[in-house]
C-alpha cells in the first residue's frame, strides 16, 4: 500500500468517524426534541387524562406484547379448570381451564381492532359525507341530511342486536355494524366546519383565483378538519369498544374473537356463578380492564377536545 | 316550505316506516332458504327434506309465492292489525309474549328517568350555587367519570358487589319464585327488593349527563339580574334556588326527560340481561339465543316504536313550554 492510498484510507476514516458522530449527536437531538414534544403534548392533559394515557398505553402494550407475556394460550386449556388466581395462572382459569391473563392479554387486541377500525372507518366514511354535504349543498344536502335526522332518533343498541342477529356474529360485519352508527356524528361535525370555512374570506379568495375543488380540499379544508375529525375518532373508539363489548355481552360477539366482553357472556352464562367465589376473578378481571379501557379513552377524548377547540373551554 | 310540525312528524313517520321496511327485509335478504333454516340446522342436524308438493303448500301458506310488493302490503297491513308473527320457540303469538313483559322494562325505565332527574337536578343546582368551589370541584370530576361508564359494567359491579358478595339483594328476576304472599303488600315489597339494583345502575348510568344538563342551565339562570335582584332583597338561599332558578333553568332538563329515554333503553336491555330482570331485554337475548327471529324482529319493532315515540314527545314538550320556540320559527318563516 503507498502512502497515498494510507492518507487517502484516514481522511475517509475521520469522515465517516465525523459522520457518524454527527448522526448520532442529530439522532440525539431529535430523539431529545420528540421527547420534548411528547412531554409537552403529555403536560397540556389534565390528571385525569394523564392518567387515562398511562392506561391507554398499558393496553397498547398489553395488546402488542400479548404473546411473549401473556405466557399461556388464550385458546387451549392450561390448567385444571376454576382456579382462583396463583402461580403460573396470574388470574385463575375459566371454566375450561383456560389461562385468564393469556385471555385478557388477546381480548386487548381484540377491542382495540374493532375499535380503532371502526372509527377509522366512520371517520373516513362520516368525514367524506360532510365534506360532500357541506361543499356542494343543495339536494344532496337536504338527503344526506334527513338521513342524518333519522340515524339520530333511531335507538341504535336494538338495531345492532337484530342486524348482529340476522346476519351472523363475525369482527367484520360487528365493524359494520358498528361504523353504520357511528358515522352521523363526524358527518355532523365535519359538515358544519366546512359550512364555516367556506364563508370564509381566505377560500373565497382562493377561488376566485381560480382554485379548483380539490386543492381546495387538501390545501385548505382537510387541515382545518382533521384535529376536529381525530379527537371526534378517539371518541368514537370509546363508544365502539363498549358497543362491540355490549353485544359480546349478550352472546352476539365473533365466538372465535375472544373479546373482553365474550369473557364476560361466558362467566355470566355459567350456572350459579354467582353462588360460587368464580366471578371473583372470572367475571372481575375482564370487568376491571374492560373498565380501565372505558375510563381512559373517555378522560383522553375529553381532554383532547378542550385542546383541540380552545373556544370550548373559554365558555 | 312545510311547517316545522309537521315536518318533524312526517320525519318521525318516515323513520318509523324505514324500520318496517327493515324489518320486512332482513329475513329475505338473509343467506339461506326458508325450508332449510326452519329444518336444517336447528333441529339437530337432521335435513328434512320436503317434496314439491309439500313446498308449495307452504309457500302459499306463508304467502312467499307472491310477488316481494304484495307480500310487502300483506305484512303492512298485518302489522295495522296487531299480528306480529308467531314465536318458533314459545309457540304463541308474538304480540302477547311482548305484552307480558312490556312492564317490566317500562317499570326499570321510567323508575330510572324519574330518580336520574331527581337526583341529576339536585346535584346540578347545588353545583351551580357553589360554583368553582371545592364542592363544585368534587361533585363535576365524580359525576364526569361517572358518566362515560356504560349500564351494564355499572350493573356488574352492584352485582357482584352488593348482590353476591354482601348478599344485600336478590341475584336474579323481577319476584320470588313460588313465594306465598300473605299480603299486596308483601309482594310490593319483594318487587321493589328485585328492582332496586337494576334502577341503581340505570340511574347511575343517566346522572352524569342529567347533571351537567342542569348544573349548565343553574349556571346560566343564576347569572341572570333577576337572581341578583332576589338576592338583593334578601331572600332566603333556598327560596332563590327552588322558586326562582330552578323553575326557569328546568327546561333544558325537561326536554332531556323524554330524550334520555331513548338512551335508557338501549342501557335497560343491557342491564336487564345482568340481573336476569325479565324484562323485553332478556327476553330479546333469549329470543337470539333461540333464534326465534319473528320474536327477534317484534322485539325490535315495539322497542324501536316506543323509542321513536319518546323523541317525537321531547319535540312537542320543548315546544309547549319554550314560547319562544314557537315563536322563533314564526319569524324565520
Amino acid at each position: 500500500m503507498s502512502r497515498h492510498s494510507i492518507q487517502l484510507l484516514d481522511a475517509k476514516q475521520k469522515i465517516t468517524q465525523f459522520t457518524f458522530h454527527e448522526v448520532y449527536q442529530k439522532f440525539i437531538s431529535l430523539g431529545h426534541k420528540i421527547w420534548v414534544k411528547i412531554a409537552c403534548f403529555f403536560n397540556k392533559f389534565s390528571i385525569p387524562g394523564k392518567a387515562g394515557l398511562i392506561g391507554l398505553s398499558l393496553i397498547f402494550l398489553i395488546a402488542l406484547l400479548a404473546p411473549w407475556i401473556a405466557g399461556h394460550s388464550p385458546r387451549v386449556s392450561s390448567g385444571p379448570p376454576l382456579i382462583p388466581p396463583a402461580w403460573p395462572h396470574i388470574l385463575g382459569t375459566d371454566e375450561l381451564g383456560v389461562d385468564l391473563w393469556a385471555q385478557i392479554c388477546y381480548g386487548a387486541r381484540v377491542s382495540l381492532l374493532v375499535g380503532i377500525s371502526t372509527a377509522l372507518l366512520a371517520g373516513l366514511v362520516g368525514g367524506a359525507v360532510g365534506i360532500i354535504s357541506g361543499y356542494i349543498g343543495g339536494w344532496v344536502d337536504k338527503i344526506i341530511m334527513r338521513l342524518v335526522d333519522i340515524m339520530i332518533v333511531l335507538p341504535d343498541l336494538p338495531v345492532m342486536i337484530v342486524l348482529a342477529a340476522f346476519f351472523g356474529p363475525s369482527l367484520v360485519n360487528i365493524i359494520l355494524v358498528l361504523a353504520l352508527f357511528s358515522w352521523v356524528s363526524p358527518a355532523r361535525i365535519v359538515r358544519s366546519q366546512v359550512l364555516m370555512l367556506k364563508e370564509q374570506n381566505y377560500i373565497k379568495a382562493a377561488e376566485i383565483y381560480g382554485a379548483s375543488p380539490w386543492y381546495l380540499l387538501w390545501k385548505h379544508f382537510l387541515p382545518e378538519l382533521l384535529p376536529i375529525l381525530v379527537v371526534n375518532m378517539i371518541r368514537l373508539t370509546g363508544r365502539a369498544i363498549v358497543a362491540e363489548a355490549s353485544l359480546s355481552f349478550l352472546g352476539l360477539g365473533d365466538p372465535t374473537s375472544r373479546s373482553w366482553g365474550l369473557i364476560i357472556h361466558h362467566a355470566t352464562s355459567f350456572k350459579g356463578i354467582y353462588y360460587t367465589d368464580f366471578w371473583k376473578w372470572w367475571l372481575f378481571y375482564p370487568w376491571l380492564f374492560l373498565m380501565l379501557m372505558v375510563v381512559s379513552l373517555a378522560f383522553i377524548s375529553r381532554d383532547l377536545e378542550r385542546i383541540a377547540d380552545p373556544r370550548l373551554g373559554k365558555k | 316550505m312545510k311547517g316545522i310540525k309537521g315536518g318533524r312528524l312526517g320525519e318521525y313517520l318516515l323513520t318509523i316506516l324505514i324500520v318496517v321496511t327493515l324489518n320486512f327485509m332482513l329475513p329475505r335478504a338473509m343467506p339461506g332458504d326458508p325450508f332449510l333454516f326452519l329444518s336444517g340446522e336447528e333441529a339437530g342436524d337432521i335435513v328434512v327434506s320436503y317434496s314439491e308438493e309439500q313446498r308449495q303448500l307452504y309457500l302459499e301458506f306463508y304467502g312467499l309465492n307472491k310477488p316481494v310488493l304484495s307480500q310487502y302490503f300483506a305484512y303492512l297491513s298485518e302489522l295495522c292489525r296487531g299480528n306480529l308473527g308467531f314465536s318458533l320457540y314459545y309457540n304463541a303469538p308474538v304480540s302477547s309474549i311482548i305484552l307480558n313483559r312490556l312492564g317490566w322494562t317500562v317499570f326499570l325505565v321510567l323508575a330510572a328517568v324519574f330518580f336520574s332527574t331527581l337526583i341529576g337536578a339536585a346535584l346540578g343546582s347545588i353545583s351551580a350555587w357553589h360554583r368553582e368551589k371545592w364542592v363544585d370541584k368534587t361533585l363535576y370530576a365524580l359525576m364526569i367519570t361517572i358518566s362515560e361508564i356504560p349500564a351494564f359494567l355499572l350493573g356488574l359491579i352492584l352485582l357482584f358487589g352488593l348482590a353476591a358478595g354482601l348478599k344485600l339483594f336478590p341475584l336474579s328476576g323481577a319476584i320470588t319464585h313460588f313465594a306465598d304472599y300473605q299480603h299486596l303488600w308483601s309482594k310490593i315489597l319483594d318487587i321493589l327488593h328485585h328492582s332496586i339494583l337494576p334502577i341503581t345502575a340505570l340511574t347511575i348510568a343517566r346522572l352524569g349527563g342529567m347533571y351537567l344538563l342542569s348544573r349548565n342551565s343553574m349556571t346560566t339562570v343564576l347569572a341572570k339580574d333577576y337572581i341578583r335582584t332576589a338576592q338583593a332583597k334578601g331572600l332566603l338561599k333556598k327560596r332563590i334556588i327552588y322558586r326562582h332558578a330552578l323553575k326557569n333553568a328546568l327546561l333544558p332538563i325537561v326536554t332531556r326527560v323524554f330524550l334520555s329515554i331513548g338512551g335508557l333503553v338501549g342501557g335497560a336491555i343491557l342491564v336487564e340481561n345482568v340481573f336476569a330482570y325479565p324484562g323485553l331485554g332478556l327476553l330479546m337475548r333469549q329470543s337470539v339465543m333461540y333464534h326465534d327471529y319473528p320474536l327477534i324482529q317484534g322485539i325490535f319493532l315495539v322497542v324501536t316504536i316506543l323509542v321513536l315515540l319518546a323523541n317525537f314527545t321531547s319535540d312537542l314538550v320543548y315546544k309547549k313550554l319554550d314560547p319562544r320556540v314557537g315563536q322563533l320559527e314564526v319569524a324565520q318563516k
